[in-house]
């Protein structure tokens, strides 16, 4: 008797659970994105639409994008946030353009052809430092510094592969300083599988440099870990646009619209500036008003052809991996 | 033969139902993903598998690790369960607490501990570094090796205890009268006895170091191993296409599969009956030697314990971001487990409560069939649902996966698939517990009911399931505490929403955020320790006895 109470119990609590969930309109998102990026824009989404509840399912950009594309048949996710242009290029077919009425104020520069994916922010790439890791090295001001033999071992990046981050310095780097400095640099690189993993590794002293987005190392400068910094290098720096894309068939339907513009609104992007340090797409946004980094004018910048890099992914990959690298036996 | 009173009594259609629901949740995701690997002809998992250098150094790395480990692992746990069963010495007290440390803390947060400790900016790398000395980089096979070690050890030390505890000394003493020094007798004649369990516990650890999620995913780096592979395939190609993830799967099975193999083949070489011996009584021990082995013992159990340090005081920490400002307090952390996100909570508390009591309900019938109403389908129940414990995680996540993403029964999204994961992974625990009591239970009793004019179904569960009770009971602890703390299954097949409290802690380590995963790290060790104090304090629920 006490069981059979018991499994009945147990059936209730599980189906009051489940219809609870389907009065509200769920919407779930697939996002490459650190746990507080995806707080805000889920508070923020609270305030603006509160009939939605975001569910999230996270994990590196690329190895999202494929999930997205094993599930095609039976599609499970809304929205995909974030990840570049050399990363979204190859899955065009996965989504389907939405104009949200938030575009007009995002840079026509930064858009995507056929507004299939819309920027959502845009990131810096940085050199991040330990300077208690350093040594007698004095921090890197260059990239071309980095490719002398005394930082083998010490600079840490993600796997391209695997991360829209570590693909778009590699490939910035082999433009901007060709592809025999690129293999010098690269003999010194410890390969990272995840890229949070870099800038958690150069603020735990793990690795004395790392090569990432601000977004992701400014956090350790602003909780106040005095030894971290970043430097802007001198020679140019990349940046790209985090796109966002609507994916095709979304279950939510006009939830997953109404979600993807709460993501693009004015109020989600400055609460993402303020938690997490992301560079709103938007121009009517003030950065250094609101947080303590420098506006972009002050930022020396390398342009790249975010094209032709989408277009010759899967080449420079297998080229760049054929590069002895510093972990490499 | 099946006669005709067979077929009127429940039993054998019980058992063609349990059967069933077998075939149903592990044999057909096992053979899904065998046949996957083959698809394709040339471009099939297996031609792949070959082309690839880095898939075939996973799969002697993984072996390597799976060596080592489980050699440390015996050195460690071996002479600490020997010491234990036979002195007595100062701090053994504290030994007794290490079968509890295994359950409870979460295989990610001691990866990040020692890391905190042994990492390139650890404390002890950084006092080494002081003297001049350089200690190897922890990510890789130092790391792997010391890690998985301090998480495995213990195991061999619980198979090893319980042996040489129940090891006779009269033998010791005959070997002794007959004129063996008594180093050598106790050599001679111990080890053969209590070489099965030692064994048993050994490979025990290889299979699942081979299955390791948690600790492989976070150190090792670039270096490949079989179950990260499996893993990174896995989540890269979902349910529709799964070439890569199937093969690699399928390595690990063999793996398993061959590791068990051999364990049975030793076994059965030389089999040792104690007829109820006595016990050796532990001997005090003084002087240096007592110090010596008391400081070792309780070393190793001080070390095995900085993790639940950490996360207890992580917990309570403030920090900023990723940044911990340790020394200074709050609660917040904690605010936010049970009240600003307390999603993941209420999920590990309802999919691990389902679990455990379609577990048990489930194992507590099938024994009975399998035990006391033996017929031509009971022996497959038996073989099929032991199956589990040779799969990791992974593998069963990646079954799971690819038989219900779409197709006649799809469940990729929901709850159910929560639930299958944890039920299936965790089912042997109930099956061998409560088989091991019905042995014990007289046939006789059971017939009487039934003559007095009880129905047998009635008979089952008013003198049958009462009896098996305080089995049950150990069962359903030992079901819940793993089923709360595990990931690697689940952590395949959750979607948006459905996160638990170790998916949980996974990600927020993912994204940096130390201080939020061990409030929920700490929550969940509450968790999983509640229900085991509960149990033994207040029920007196021999909780390790079934083990």
């Amino acid at each position: 008797m006490v069981i059979r109470n018991l499994a009945a119990a147990a059936l209730l609590s599980l189906t009051l659970g489940t219809t609870a969930w389907a009065q509200e309109k769920k919407v779930t998102l697939y996002s490459s994105n650190p746990e507080q990026a995806i707080e805000a824009v889920a508070s923020s989404l609270k305030k603006k639409a509160p009939e939605i509840r975001l569910n999230s399912v996270t994990g590196g950009s690329g190895v999202l994008l494929r999930r997205l594309e094993a599930e095609a048949s039976n599609v499970q996710g809304d929205l995909f946030w974030s990840s570049s242009f050399n990363t979204v290029g190859a899955f065009e077919k996965l989504f389907e353009a939405y104009a949200s009425p938030e575009l007009a104020a995002i840079p026509e520069k930064l858009r995507y052809p056929g507004n299939l994916f819309t920027p959502a922010n845009v990131h810096v790439v940085v050199i991040m430092v330990n300077t208690n890791q350093l040594g007698n090295l004095p921090a890197p001001k260059t990239w071309t510094e980095l490719l002398d033999p005394k930082w083998k071992g010490k600079v840490v990046i993600a796997d391209p592969a695997n991360s829209s981050t570590g693909y778009t310095i590699l490939w910035g780097l082999h433009k901007m300083i060709g592809d025999e400095k690129l293999r010098q640099l690269t003999a010194n690189l410890t390969v990272s599988s995840s890229s949070s993993a870099v800038q958690s590794g150069v603020a735990m002293g793990e690795y004395a440099v790392g090569l990432g987005f601000e977004a992701n190392g400014y956090p350790y400068v602003d909780g106040g870990q005095k030894e971290f910094n970043l430097i802007y290098p001198e020679d140019g720096t990349f940046i790209t646009a985090d796109f966002a894309g609507l994916v095709k068939g979304a279950p939510g339907g006009a939830a997953a619209k109404a979600a993807f513009d709460g993501l693009m609104s004015k109020e989600t992007q400055t609460s993402l500036l303020e938690t997490s340090f992301r560079r709103p797409s938007r121009s009517d946004i003030e950065v250094s008003k609101i947080v303590k980094l420098p506006e972009m004018s002050a930022i020396k910048v390398f342009d790249i052809d975010e094209k032709e890099a989408a277009d010759q992914r899967d080449a420079f990959l297998k080229t760049w991996r054929s590069y002895p690298t510093a972990g490499a036996k | 033969m099946i006669t005709s009173s067979d077929l009127r009594a429940p039993w054998l259609w019980l058992s063609l139902a349990a059967l069933v629901v077998l075939l149903t949740f592990i044999v057909y995701p096992l053979v899904n993903i065998l046949t996957a690997s083959f698809v394709g002809g040339a471009e099939s998992g297996w031609a792949r598998l070959l082309a690839d250098p880095r898939g075939l150094s996973a799969i002697l790395n993984t072996l390597i690790l799976a060596s080592v480990v489980t050699c440390a692992c015996v050195l460690i746990g071996v002479p600490l369960a020997y010491v234990t069963a036979r002195y007595r010495f100062p701090g053994k007290s504290i030994i007794a607490l290490l079968p509890l440390i295994t359950l409870v803390i979460p295989e990610v947060i001691s990866a990040q501990t020692w890391l905190m400790a042994l990492g390139n900016n650890g404390l002890i790398t950084r006092f080494f570094r002081d003297y001049g000395v350089q200690l190897p980089s922890f990510y890789g096979w130092f790391g792997l090796i010391t890690v998985m070690t301090f998480v495995y050890y213990t195991y061999v030390y619980i198979g090893t205890v319980a042996a040489i505890s129940g090891f006779d000394v009269h033998l010791e003493e005959a070997a002794q009268s007959l004129g063996t020094s008594p180093a050598r007798s106790r050599l001679k004649v111990m080890l053969p006895i209590i070489m099965p369990s030692v064994l048993a516990s050994a490979l025990l650890v290889f299979t699942m170091v081979v299955g390791n999620f948690a600790i492989s995913m976070i150190l090792s780096n670039q270096m490949p191993l079989l179950s990260v592979a499996t893993y990174q395939a896995a989540v890269s190609e979902g349910g529709a296409a799964p070439v890569m993830q199937s093969t690699f799967a399928t390595v690990s099975v063999v793996m398993v599969m061959l590791i068990l193999f051999i364990n049975r083949w030793i076994i059965s070489r030389g089999r040792f009956e104690i007829a109820q011996g006595r016990g050796a009584k532990p001997v005090p021990l003084a002087g240096w030697r007592a110090a010596a082995i008391g400081l070792a013992a309780s070393l190793i159990v001080v070390i095995s314990l900085v993790p639940l340090a950490v996360i207890a005081i992580g917990a309570f920490t403030v920090s900023r971001g990723p940044v911990m400002q340790w020394g200074n307090w709050t609660l917040a952390n904690m605010e936010r487990v049970f009240v600003t996100a307390p999603q993941p909570l209420v999920n590990s508390l309802i999919y691990a409560g389902a679990a455990t009591l379609i577990g048990i309900c489930f194992s507590a019938l099938v024994s009975y069939l399998i035990i006391k109403k033996r017929n031509a389908i009971t022996p497959w129940l038996d073989y099929i649902s032991s199956i589990p414990l040779a799969l990791s995680g992974t593998v069963l996540g990646i079954g799971l996966i690819v038989s219900f993403n779409a197709g006649w029964l799809p469940l990729t999204g929901t709850a159910t698939i929560m639930v299958l994961a944890l039920l299936v992974r965790r089912l042997p625990f109930g099956m061998r517990s409560s088989q091991a009591t019905l042995h014990n239970i007289p046939n006789s009793i059971e017939e009487a009911s039934i003559s007095l004019g009880s129905p047998p179904l009635r008979t089952f569960v008013k003198v049958v399931l009462p009896m098996m009770g305080p089995a049950i009971a150990s069962a359903a602890i030992l079901t819940w505490t793993t089923s709360v703390s595990e990931l690697s299954a689940s952590i395949l097949v959750y979607s948006g929403g459905r996160e638990t409290l170790t998916i949980q802690v996974f990600r927020l380590i993912g994204s940096n955020l130390m201080a939020y995963a061990s409030a929920y790290g700490l929550v969940l060790i509450a968790v999983i320790l509640i229900p085991i104090i509960v149990a033994t304090k207040i029920f007196k629920v021999d909780v390790f006895a079934s083990k």
